[in-house]
């Protein structure tokens, strides 16, 4: 028989079924859906994560943090620093000393909030010198309204742009020339105690984007360094930003041995590249990890297929005893009874494909900004990033593979013993 | 004078079932040849063995001991495969019609050529020509449910000789429709013996059906215990 044949006589067993093999079928949409949508959501996520890291984050940068934690001193500690070391103010200086270094800033930050007449944003309080973090900064931390005071009082701030309007929807709590307080909680004292001060604004910047790990923020409110460390009543900072003369990788690796020997290795330097590089593993980790909860789904779908092929073969004795009796092999029996799976499979995926493009689309559309973002101000001032999914044609051509092998693995149980039944014991089959 | 080779040769053959745990003898020692243009009837009650004699020619099933040769090959020593192929040169006609409900008639005709690797145009011409050696030409395109019993078994007689086979294998062709249906099955059957000169072996209970053939063979209990030539 030919496989034109083979193909034909399986679809049309295939229609006569139509409600069945819908819902088979259907089990085989979903499976594919679930992986697509979740990777196209995932990997457009990491998409704008990486991007936005890449606007608010230069690549020519460096960040000296204490300790041996990567992530310890940056965006406002995760975990402790597991030594004593910390950095002061004034090591900045000597990381400047160092070849291939253009300039450095020494940040200090607490999490606070930020008040204005009734209104309070929660906010990060940073210290910083504004004319080196400018420089060094020179795309992100940029005045939209008001100048960034370079030789400035001690009683002026620049706040980021969801400070000024944390909802995104002209609600402004504050603007230039605005006098706001900064309160953030001191837990070194017993009792906790509210430190507040009482500053104007100086400068709105420019939108700079959702996250931004170590480059400026949209949430944070910046203070000059000395009025910080006099504020918070510290020399120590959390971490040093370190500009380099070129972002090559020898210059990237250089440079870090170089800070590390200068504090005989009680700090740890990471990179802008190097950040991307966890992010990026961390995402893959979590793709894997959706990819193959939904494969679990689509796993679920197999054995719906080996189940309806069970009892169809059933139903169909008869009709392989009348094929084996007019001359079929067995071999063609088999590749009648895969090719319907084979068809299910590959409906199943166009389908899938589809629809989980849809749900990815409608997810994002949800979680972008729009939805209830604006009605939660927390959420808001995380600032609204847009998720674009992302379908790329591994994951295309890998949901397709999958589903149709899915669909033939499960099939050839059944089909093996449609092929294996015996002629006369067929034929007989009431 | 050469003796031709029997188109079927049976030499002491014998069939035992297991139902349950009791073996049945369904044959017991059968030797019959059919030779090239022979129309027997085999006839026998139920229980006979006929339909289980009619198995083992038909290669679809195997013997428990003795042989059976088609054209001189020995069947038992036949693979899978090879089977299928024989099969194919076996025209099957079953008392329940056995077609595939989905297709109309012309499909059912088609699907054998189609099993045989013929391309559509020459299966589609080949059909058309068959069913209207059955008197089908108007009803082709209907499906087995559309059709009347005696229809559907013009069908299947259709099906069967699709691949210009080597015999035609009849299982009480007419023991499903009604008896004036069933002398227009008879006489569409013999000529074909008569005009095409295709060899036929048709089981039967009906002593009235069986006289229409050349030659009854009849079986009892497993074994053949009279055969009656009728010219």
């Amino acid at each position: 028989m030919k496989v034109g044949d083979v193909f034909s006589y399986a679809f049309g067993a295939i229609r006569l079924r139509k409600l069945r093999a819908g819902l088979t079928t259907l089990g085989v949409v979903i499976g594919i859906a679930a992986i697509v949508a979740l990777l196209a959501i995932s990997q457009g996520l990491q998409a704008t994560i990486t991007d936005q890291l890449q606007s608010g984050f230069a690549t020519d940068t460096l960040i000296v943090s204490p300790g041996g934690g990567l992530f310890s001193g940056v965006g406002g500690g995760f975990g402790g620093s597991g030594s004593d070391f910390s950095l002061v103010v004034t090591d900045a200086q000597i990381i400047d000393e160092i070849e291939g270094v253009v300039t450095s800033a020494a940040i200090i930050q607490e999490i606070g909030y930020v008040k204005s007449g009734d209104r309070v944003v929660a906010s990060l309080a940073v210290g910083v010198d504004f004319g080196v973090y400018s420089e060094i900064y020179g795309g992100t931390f940029v005045a939209e309204t008001g100048e960034i005071p370079l030789n400035s009082g001690n009683d002026t701030v620049v706040v980021g742009k969801r400070i000024s309007d944390p909802w995104k929807n002209g609600t402004i709590v504050c603007s230039v020339d605005d006098d706001v307080e900064i309160v953030w909680t001191n837990t070194t004292v017993r009792p906790p105690k509210n430190e507040t001060q009482l500053v104007t604004v100086a400068a709105v910047l420019e939108e700079v984007g959702g996250l931004s790990l170590t480059g400026p923020s949209d949430s944070a409110v910046y203070l000059p360094i000395s009025q910080a460390q006099r504020f918070f009543g510290t020399d120590e900072c959390d971490r040093i930003v370190v500009k380099l003369a070129s972002e090559d990788d020898a210059t990237i690796e250089a440079v870090s041995e170089a800070i590390e020997d200068a504090f005989s290795g009680q700090v740890t330097v990471t990179s802008a590249t190097a950040v991307l590089d966890i992010i990026s593993s961390v995402f893959s980790t979590i793709e894997l990890f959706l990819a193959g909860i939904a494969a679990i789904s689509l796993l679920v779908a197999g054995v719906g297929i080996m189940n309806i092929m069970i009892v169809s073969l059933m139903e169909r004795t008869r009709e392989i005893g009348i094929l084996k009796a007019l001359g079929m092999k067995s071999r063609t029996v088999l590749a009648i009874f895969i090719s319907e799976a084979m068809i299910i499979g590959l409906l199943g995926a166009i389908f899938g494909i589809g629809l989980g493009w849809l749900l990815a689309n409608i997810a994002a559309r949800v979680f972008t900004g729009g939805g209830f973002a604006a009605t939660t101000g927390q959420r808001a001032t995380q600032g609204g990033f847009v998720i674009n999914p992302v379908l790329t044609p591994t994951v295309l051509l890998g949901a397709f593979g999958f589903g149709i092998a899915v669909s033939v693995i499960f099939a050839i149980y059944p089909a093996w013993r449609a092929s294996k039944l015996k002629p006369v014991d067929a034929l007989r089959y009431e | 004078m050469v003796l031709a080779v029997p188109v079927v040769e049976t030499a002491d053959l014998k069939k035992t079932y297991i139902l349950g745990k009791v073996p049945v003898n369904a044959l017991q020692g059968v030797n019959l040849k059919v030779e090239k243009g022979d129309f027997i009837a085999i006839l026998g009650p139920s229980g006979s063995g006929k339909s289980t004699l009619l198995n083992m020619i038909g290669a679809l099933d195997k013997p428990t001991e003795g042989k059976v040769r088609i054209e001189g090959a020995d069947v038992s020593t036949l693979n899978d495969n090879q089977l299928a192929d024989l099969r194919r040169s076996i025209g099957f006609v079953f008392q329940f019609f056995n077609l595939i409900p989905r297709l109309d008639a012309k499909g059912n005709v088609e699907l054998t050529l189609s099993i045989a690797g013929l391309d559509k145009n020459e299966r589609r011409k080949r059909a058309e020509e068959l069913l209207e050696t059955v008197g089908l030409k108007e009803r082709m395109n209907h499906k087995p449910a559309e059709l009347s019993g005696g229809e559907r078994q013009r069908v299947a007689i259709a099906r069967a000789l699709a691949n210009n086979p080597r015999f035609l294998l009849m299982d009480e062709p007419t023991g499903n429709i009604d008896s004036k249906t069933a002398k227009e099955i008879m006489v569409l059957v013999k000529q074909l013996n008569k005009d095409k000169g295709v060899t036929i072996i048709m089981i039967t209970h009906d002593q009235q059906l069986a006289t229409q053939a050349n030659r009854i063979v009849k079986m009892l209990d497993g074994t053949i215990i009279k055969e009656i030539d009728q010219l």
